[in-house]
């Protein structure tokens, strides 16, 4: 999740929940001060362009642990969307939680576009199943930076510079241009009523928004982990055969 | 007056004239106009008007035959009326409007093009409690498609000319007497975004006037009158649209031919110039003809009177229509550097008094 993985980047200020909450409260802080005062006000006049976002932008809709009731998801049908983001927690081994509230942004309506926006993160995850370690969060960043262009989604992409030479690679090579051509073609992902889509076919919605997902990032890592460890073991008999 | 800026929150600029000057400018009905200048005909005897009658065509006069006695009139326009009456003149003025009959038969071409907007007129009812002062107040605001303009009539009336695309111009006309003034209420006081989406709606307009103006509260700034009141009824059967196009003939004046008006020139409504600008050229070839009679020369030749009407009229006009036409290319810009030179060009005009003066002038006419 956002800021879990955040925090995974800095795992030496880890050592301290203290340090932690503070590390947690900056980024929100950080998020906020950089989406005003121009990108914010974007965001919303793209939700109060579409007919959803402004039902969304009317009713205020909050998304908490108490709001989406996980153990309800886990009965819908397989292939829903529902399913999808329980499907993602558990495989993620994450629990759904409540985000931070907005507190650096004047206007009301505004903090509320920001506070949707956190919060359904994770949805994001869910409808492109990019996991939340950090070469899958900076995928997603990307992705949110071409479709709301949000700076705070911009700045992550920092990230980069400290991930490893391969998954660098990987992600010069296939996660950017996924998440450049899919963030900027498909329809804007703040104007979803996550609420209503619970129950619809999840490959349907990602179909209709014109997101189509990208290479599974934890499929990959666990093949290529396998084939160097496959690797490993022949060159091993291959030295026990010399002795 | 109050025009500001849909884009902008500085540019905006009020003109108020000071109390001993009088009013700015007057608005009036075409009604109006055209009782009053029936009215002035009577006291003029003798004029002639035939009424409920249109031209049928103009052609020139038959060649002379060979007794001495005919007049020559093979140069004189006659006019072919539905009365089958035929009318020969000396001077024929066309003021027959865009595509009138006068221009074509003098083949006298216009230069120009079309905008791609309409004008969306109606008559409004203000809300407004019936004690109340009656307000004279003008409102325009620029947005990207074009101005909405509500010009105060007396007794709390109001005359609305909404500039905008021709599909919105027609969508506007489908709606519900309801959903038309929550469009028009919108139009003067909702951010662009609010406009626009209302104007892909076929229904709901009032629910989203409500709902945006709980968020965006514009009380105070009906209460200072910085934006118009809010609109308690539309006039049935008073919505209207046309198109918007900028003309000007390639000359006023040809032999025995005047074109005034919009048989002349064409502009679009942004200033509010076309009827001033009508009324000048009436004006400049009425003095063109009292300076020919004076001299005993023939009103209908170009070189000895017509000539002084076309020097006088054709280049004020000229430069009108070049300034109005700028101001709509400007104002229909949404680059957002654009958007804050011209904020910093109508924050200069509502600093310097003197420029504010000339503009108040200009506007009147």
């Amino acid at each position: 999740m956002y800021l879990s993985t955040t925090l995974s980047e800095v795992p030496w200020l880890l050592a301290s929940d203290v340090v932690a909450d503070a590390v947690e409260d900056l980024i929100a802080t950080l998020g906020e001060t950089t989406a005003t005062p121009y990108f914010i006000y974007r965001l919303r006049d793209a939700m109060l362009s579409d007919t959803t976002g402004r039902r969304i932008l009317r009713d205020r809709p909050r998304m908490t642990s108490k709001t989406i009731d996980v153990a309800r998801l886990q009965q819908l049908p397989e292939n829903t969307v529902g399913r999808a983001f329980v499907g993602w927690l558990e495989r993620e081994g994450i629990e759904q939680d409540s985000r931070d509230n907005v507190r650096y942004i004047d206007d009301e309506e505004c903090a509320y576009v920001m506070q949707r926006y956190r919060e359904c993160h994770d949805f994001y995850h869910a409808l492109t199943g990019l996991p939340v370690f950090v070469e899958g969060e900076v995928a997603l960043k990307a992705f949110e930076f071409a479709n709301t262009l949000l700076p705070m989604t911009g700045l992550s992409l920092f990230a980069v510079l400290r991930m490893k030479a391969a998954q660098r690679r990987r992600f010069w090579n296939t996660y950017l241009p996924w998440a450049v051509t899919n963030g900027v073609k498909s329809k804007e992902i703040i104007n979803i009523y996550w609420e209503e889509q619970l129950e619809r076919d999840v490959d349907e919605l990602r179909a209709e928004l014109g997101i189509e997902t990208p290479p599974d990032l934890r499929e990959t890592r666990r093949r290529l982990r396998e084939e160097r460890k496959a690797a490993q073991e022949k060159e091993n008999m291959g030295e026990q055969r010399q002795k | 007056m109050r025009v500001w800026d849909g884009l902008s929150s500085r540019g905006r600029v009020s003109f108020d004239s000071r109390p001993s000057d009088g009013p700015i400018a007057y608005m009036t009905e075409n009604q109006n106009i055209t009782r009053g200048l029936l009215a002035a005909l009577e006291q003029q005897a003798p004029v002639t008007v035939f009424d409920k009658t249109s031209v049928e065509d103009i052609q020139l006069g038959p060649p002379p035959d060979s007794s001495l006695s005919s007049l020559n009139l093979s140069s004189y326009p006659h006019v072919m009326l539905s009365s089958k009456q035929r009318i020969g003149a000396r001077l024929l003025v066309g003021a027959d409007g865009i595509n009138g009959p006068v221009r074509t038969f003098a083949g006298i071409p216009t230069r120009g093009y079309d905008y791609d907007r309409h004008g969306v007129v109606a008559t409004l009812k203000l809300d407004m409690p019936q004690d109340e002062e009656v307000e004279t107040k003008a409102y325009q605001r620029f947005l990207p498609d074009g101005p909405i303009a509500l010009l105060a009539l007396p007794d709390g009336f109001a005359t609305l000319v909404w500039t905008t695309t021709p599909q919105k111009a027609a969508h506007l006309k489908t709606l519900s007497s309801e959903n038309f003034i929550a469009s028009v209420n919108a139009a003067s006081r909702l951010p662009i975004v609010d406009i626009e989406y209302m104007s892909t709606q076929p229904d709901g307009q009032t629910s989203e006037l409500e709902w945006r103006s709980s968020i965006n509260p514009a009380n105070e700034l009906e209460r200072t009158g910085a934006v118009p009141r809010t609109i308690h009824s539309v006039q049935e059967g008073s919505i209207a649209s046309f198109s918007i196009r900028l003309r000007q003939a390639t000359t006023y004046t040809a032999d025995r031919i005047a074109l005034i008006g919009d048989a002349a020139h064409t502009i679009h409504p942004l200033a509010g110039q076309g009827l001033n600008m009508g009324l000048a050229d009436s004006q400049a070839l009425a003095s063109a003809i009292i300076e020919a009679v004076e001299h005993g020369a023939d009103v209908g030749n170009e070189l000895t009177c017509l000539n002084k009407y076309n020097g006088e009229a054709w280049m004020r006009n000229n430069r009108m229509l070049g300034v109005v036409d700028k101001l709509h290319w400007l104002y229909s810009m949404r680059n957002p550097a654009v958007v804050a030179a011209r904020g910093l060009g109508l924050g200069m005009v509502e600093q310097f008094g003197g420029l504010k003066n000339w503009f108040m002038r200009q506007a009147g006419g």
